[in-house]
């Protein structure tokens, strides 16, 4: 390992990177705008979901219920007089969760423990849109029982109540979904991002001529593969900083645990990922190809890592082929860090395993830059 | 007035056959058609899902008696749960959260049985909440399971005798019955998997389109057609033929394998699917040739196609609820084809709607389809002056 | 007879059922210029990539400066210069930048570099766009830029694999006067090229066809053996003739004459035509001597039908 030759490799990359406006306008909005995009993505608070409702009863008990529905806002009742346009409504998409409530809702409610049926109330949700479904669902039958039990409650008619259950979270006591999906967001960016580029570089230079030239010069292959990634890394590690600093002044999500922590386990993930880059890059003609490949390659890699949907509810068998991509590792590792403070000792497992993946890859990256032979 | 019409049209259709004879050899370009949308049912269809699952958790019974046990073996009855791990200490429950080892920690006091008796028990359920949609979900679970918990009451209750035909020992004071329509066991993948033409077209048709204008300018011959008499608006239509083909091969893919592996065909109007999906092709063909517009590198025009579909992607509302993004997010999220398409998309195919019920969808699309063609001729004219 | 710089031997190259280079053989001597011709396709860039160390022959051996270039590979790299099909200048960068980066990459000191440097810049008329971005460079600067670059590092072998390609004919002039100066220098200089042309600047030539060698000679000897020979005019007027023509039939050969010169036909430019050229420039000062050759095309061409006819 000559380091002339490395520093030399090194400056020249760095100038072409900086030099290049493209590439330039890339590394900063790219990160950026995808922070600000899946910042407001994901809510889990229910708010302003449309309700329908059928109002049979029209009673004291009734009224309340529905008022306590809209209190906060997570609701906005609609009020519907036939089942039959509230049906339509729902077929419309007009409403998302709609609930019917029978006419003698109030006596059997006062009534109900002595003799009498419970009153009932029949909540239908618009399934085509599951998500919304789900995350509607919990808000609405607890919201309906406490509503109903507050209202015995009150006239006094305690008919025994169930077990009270204090629900608190531990980190994000808000259920804010945005902490989460900036913390993803960073192994989104850091995965996608980094290997479309390289890849694009190295297709590049092959095109040009300029990476058969370089493989004629003393430069030996481990040099030359220095001199790509490690310029890269920093660059990418940079954006990592921004990244945070805007996520915490934009979006005012900062990380729990280190932030230096939290930077070099990233440039780390970084060099990674430009491994696999190079990967790519070896296998493909042109820089469209490149890109095309990347694209394909982390469409899979974003869906099953973890960053939007929970990988235990997947099938075991997808499970395990989660675990195989680096991203999904450091996904788990950036939102540890960021969501709930861990630091390196607790996490040594897993950035063990970020150093393995990184040996394999960048192992198999030289492979592919020595000269054909 | 007619023979001008019909070189019009023949115009088109001579760029059309060109284009087409170009994509048979265009080898990453078949690949993408063919492997992806396999790649990307696989996933929804399989794969992904927001339902919790195999959900760990751990238990701090201070009572341990028959009561507690029972409660949370009604809580892992649900399947969403597997065998919660036992804790000693409120400290040793906190640390598995904090580890991301659990996601729930569940206390049950030591004097649970004596409040029950009371009338006045309680639990305490602490999530992780890193995942806020999980954690919502699984403390609604284990919410509702404790709420609908058969309590055994001072007051009449005899343990073993027959339990009283009525209310109080059911969960609360209302019997709520639920019903999800169009998804009766909201399945994530119903969700995911009715808009999955939606995704792979946007996919196919910006791809697709902003590589081949590109292409054509970097190997000289998009000058050469420029010197054809052809108007710009018969060129981008001549490009845009063939791929209208392609297109609907893969939204027949998108909706006929849902149906055939998991048997979710469309409950609504085949026909309305078909129309709808039409502008929607266009305007998603037309994106990609004005994004071909403004590159001048066919890797500058993969880059941009890239980072135009992934914000379609997440704020259309395909993955995530757009219902639930801030104002001025969700507006954005409407210019792009994909919203509507996806609207219309979930209203037909999971709702059983008609061609009536999505023509505000429909005419959407027609709009942006308008508006994106004028901003390419906008973009072509210098050129061809 | 010195020992030759560049030795192949038995060279083999398949790619699975396609043989790119079949059995091919070359010596080349230090301090000439090698010119190995075909038309593209034939095998020219596999053989040239063999002979820097890009790519392993399926068989054969090969051995650059005393290298053994298959066993070693990264050995010779310090050896040698390459300068590709496509000149190998990064973007971005400016000549001069891209200068020091191959500087750094060969490790030339400080000094090293300003005096090699200021020679070339010189002798390649690259001073004017030292500072200016490689890609706007017009294309005779890129060519000369790139031959410099090769050559920066004083390597004893140039190995320049098309490199006039794109170039209008003055600048391919220049270009090859830049090489011959090199060559002069005492630099063996091996180039591919599909110009048949650009032949008579070299030394040695070969020819190969679909992967098989089918000319090894000088380009004279190849004229000779494949041409009718050159055609000489001497133009000069009437009352000069007589003097000049008896000077000339010391070639041996039936002159010919007419109102503003004399001619002859002769087979090749040996040392005896060529002593007697001398001789007749001596006698007549004024006289204009110009020679008519076979273009190397037609000898091509023969060489072509004649080993197509043996295989």
């Amino acid at each position: 390992m000559n380091w002339r030759r490395l520093r030399t490799l090194i400056r020249r990359e760095i100038l072409a990177t900086f030099r290049d406006p493209f590439t330039m306008t890339i590394l900063v909005t790219v990160p950026l705008a995808a922070l600000l995009v899946f910042g407001f993505v994901l809510s889990t608070e229910v708010k302003g979901l449309r309700l329908g409702v059928v109002d049979a009863a029209r009673s004291s008990a009734s009224r309340r219920l529905i008022a306590e529905l809209g209190a906060k806002g997570t609701f906005v009742p609609q009020p519907f007089n036939t089942r039959a346009a509230l049906e339509a409504a729902l077929v419309a998409g007009n409403i998302s969760a709609a609930i019917v409530i029978p006419p003698d809702f109030d006596r059997d409610l006062r009534a109900a423990g002595v003799a009498r049926e419970r009153p009932q109330v029949q909540v239908i949700y618009d399934g085509g849109e599951a998500t919304l479904a789900g995350n509607a669902e919990g808000f609405l039958r607890t919201l309906i029982a406490n509503t109903s039990a507050a209202v015995l409650a009150d006239d006094g008619v305690g008919a025994g109540r169930g077990i009270e259950v204090v629900t608190r979270a531990l980190f994000n006591p808000t259920l804010d979904g945005t902490p989460f999906m900036v913390s993803g967001t960073f192994g989104f960016v850091l995965s996608f991002l980094t290997v479309l580029i390289t890849a694009v570089s190295i297709v590049t230079e092959k095109i040009t001529g300029t990476f058969e030239q370089l493989q004629v010069t003393p430069a030996t292959s481990l040099e030359i593969l220095l001199g790509k990634i490690l310029p890269m890394g920093a660059v990418f590690a940079l954006d990592v900083v921004l990244m945070v600093l805007v996520a915490g002044l934009v979006l005012h999500v900062w990380p729990r645990g280190s932030v230096v922590f939290f930077v070099l386990v990233s440039s780390f993930y970084v060099l990674v990922s430009l491994g696999l880059g190079l990967i790519i890059s070896a296998t493909s003609a042109t820089a469209a190809e490149a890109v095309q490949k990347s694209v394909l390659f982390s469409i899979p890699l974003v869906q099953l890592s973890g960053f939007a949907f929970p990988i235990r509810s997947m099938p075991r068998f997808v499970q395990w082929i989660a675990e195989v991509f680096p991203a999904t590792h450091y996904i788990r590792v950036s939102r540890a860090i960021y969501m709930r403070g861990e630091g390196p000792i607790t996490l040594l497992p897993e950035l063990a395993l970020l150093l393995l993946f990184g040996i394999l890859l960048v192992g198999y990256a030289l492979r592919t830059i020595e000269a054909r032979r | 007035m007619t023979g001008r019409r019909r070189s019009f049209w023949s115009n088109v259709a001579a760029v059309a056959y060109k284009e087409a004879s170009l994509v048979r050899h265009d080898k990453a370009l078949l690949a993408t058609v063919f492997a992806q949308p396999v790649m990307m049912f696989l996933l929804m269809g399989f794969a992904l899902s927001n339902k919790p699952a195999d959900v760990r958790w751990a238990v701090l019974d201070q009572s341990n008696t028959t009561l507690s046990r029972r409660l949370v073996q009604e809580i892992q009855a649900t399947g969403y749960f597997v065998t919660p791990r036992p804790v000693w200490s409120h400290e040793a429950g906190r640390q598995l959260l904090l580890q991301g080892d659990a996601l729930a920690f569940l206390v049950i006091p030591k004097d649970f049985r004596r409040n029950v008796e009371r009338g006045r028990p309680q639990v305490q359920v602490l999530v992780d909440g890193s995942d806020p949609l999980q954690a919502a979900r699984v403390g609604a679970y284990i919410g509702e399971v404790v709420a609908r918990f058969d309590l055994p009451h001072a007051a009449g209750a005899v343990a073993g005798a027959s339990r009283p035909p009525l209310a109080v020992s059911a969960a609360g004071p209302v019997d709520m019955r639920q019903r999800f329509w169009f998804n009766p066991t909201l399945l994530d993948r119903t969700f995911f998997l009715a808009a999955l033409a939606g995704m792979l077209l946007t996919n196919l048709c910006m791809s697709v389109t902003s590589g081949g204008l590109v292409a054509e300018r970097e190997s000289g011959t998009y000058e050469q057609m420029l010197a054809l008499p052809t108007t710009p608006i018969e060129l981008v239509l001549g490009k845009l033929v063939p791929y209208v083909g392609l297109s609907y091969a893969v939204f027949l893919f998108a909706t006929i394998a849902p149906g055939v592996v998991f048997g979710l065909w469309p409950h609504g109007s085949w026909l309305a699917l078909i129309l709808v999906t039409l502008p929607f092709v266009l305007a998603s063909l037309a994106v990609g040739v004005f994004v071909s517009t403004l590159a001048h590198t066919s890797a500058q025009s993969v880059f941009i196609t890239v980072f135009f579909i992934l914000p379609s992607f997440v704020l259309s509302g395909v993955m995530f609820p757009y219902q639930f993004m801030p104002r001025g997010v969700r507006e954005v999220g409407g210019l792009f084809p994909l919203r509507w398409y996806q609207i219309a998309l979930r209203r037909i195919i999971e709702r059983g709607a008609g061609l009536v019920d999505v023509a505000g969808p429909l005419l959407a699309l027609i709009v942006l389809f308008a508006v994106i063609l004028s901003a390419i001729r906008w973009r072509m004219k210098p050129r061809l002056g | 007879m010195s020992t030759p710089i560049i030795r192949a031997h038995g060279l083999t190259r398949r790619f699975g059922d396609f043989t790119a280079v079949d059995n091919l053989s070359i010596e080349v001597l230090p301090g000439t210029i090698f010119a190995f011709l075909g038309a593209n396709g034939s095998g020219k860039s596999t053989t040239i990539r063999m002979l820097i160390g890009l790519l392993r022959p399926t068989a054969g051996t090969i051995e650059v400066d005393g290298i053994d270039v298959i066993k070693r590979p990264r050995k010779v790299r310090d050896h040698i210069g390459y300068m590709g099909q496509k000149v190998s200048l990064y973007a971005g960068l400016s000549l001069r930048e891209n200068v020091e980066f191959y500087a750094g990459l060969y490790d030339l000191s400080a000094r090293q570099l300003a005096q090699r440097w200021g020679a070339l810049r010189e002798r390649f008329a690259l001073g004017d766009t030292e500072n200016e971005k490689a890609e706007d460079l017009p294309a005779g600067v890129r060519q000369r830029a790139g031959l410099a670059l090769s050559t920066l590092h004083q390597p004893r072998v140039l190995f320049l694999d098309e490199p006039t390609a794109g170039v209008d004919v003055h600048n391919r002039e220049l270009f090859w006067e830049l090489i011959q100066d090199e060559a002069q220098a005492g630099v063996t200089a091996f180039v591919t090229t599909h110009f048949l042309e650009e032949v008579d600047y070299c030394d040695w030539v070969c020819f190969i066809d679909a992967g098989r060698l089918i000319a090894n000679a000088a380009p004279e000897t190849l004229r000779q053996r494949h041409s009718e020979g050159c055609r000489i005019r001497v133009v000069l007027p009437v009352e000069e003739q007589a003097r000049c023509a008896e000077v000339l039939s010391a070639v041996g050969r039936p002159l010919g004459c007419d109102a503003t010169s004399l001619q002859v036909a002769v087979a090749a430019l040996d040392p005896q035509v060529l002593a007697a050229l001398d001789a007749a420039a001596a006698v007549c000062p004024q006289a204009e001597i110009h020679i008519e050759q076979t273009h190397m095309t037609d000898v091509f061409r023969r060489v072509l039908a004649e080993s197509g006819a043996a295989i």
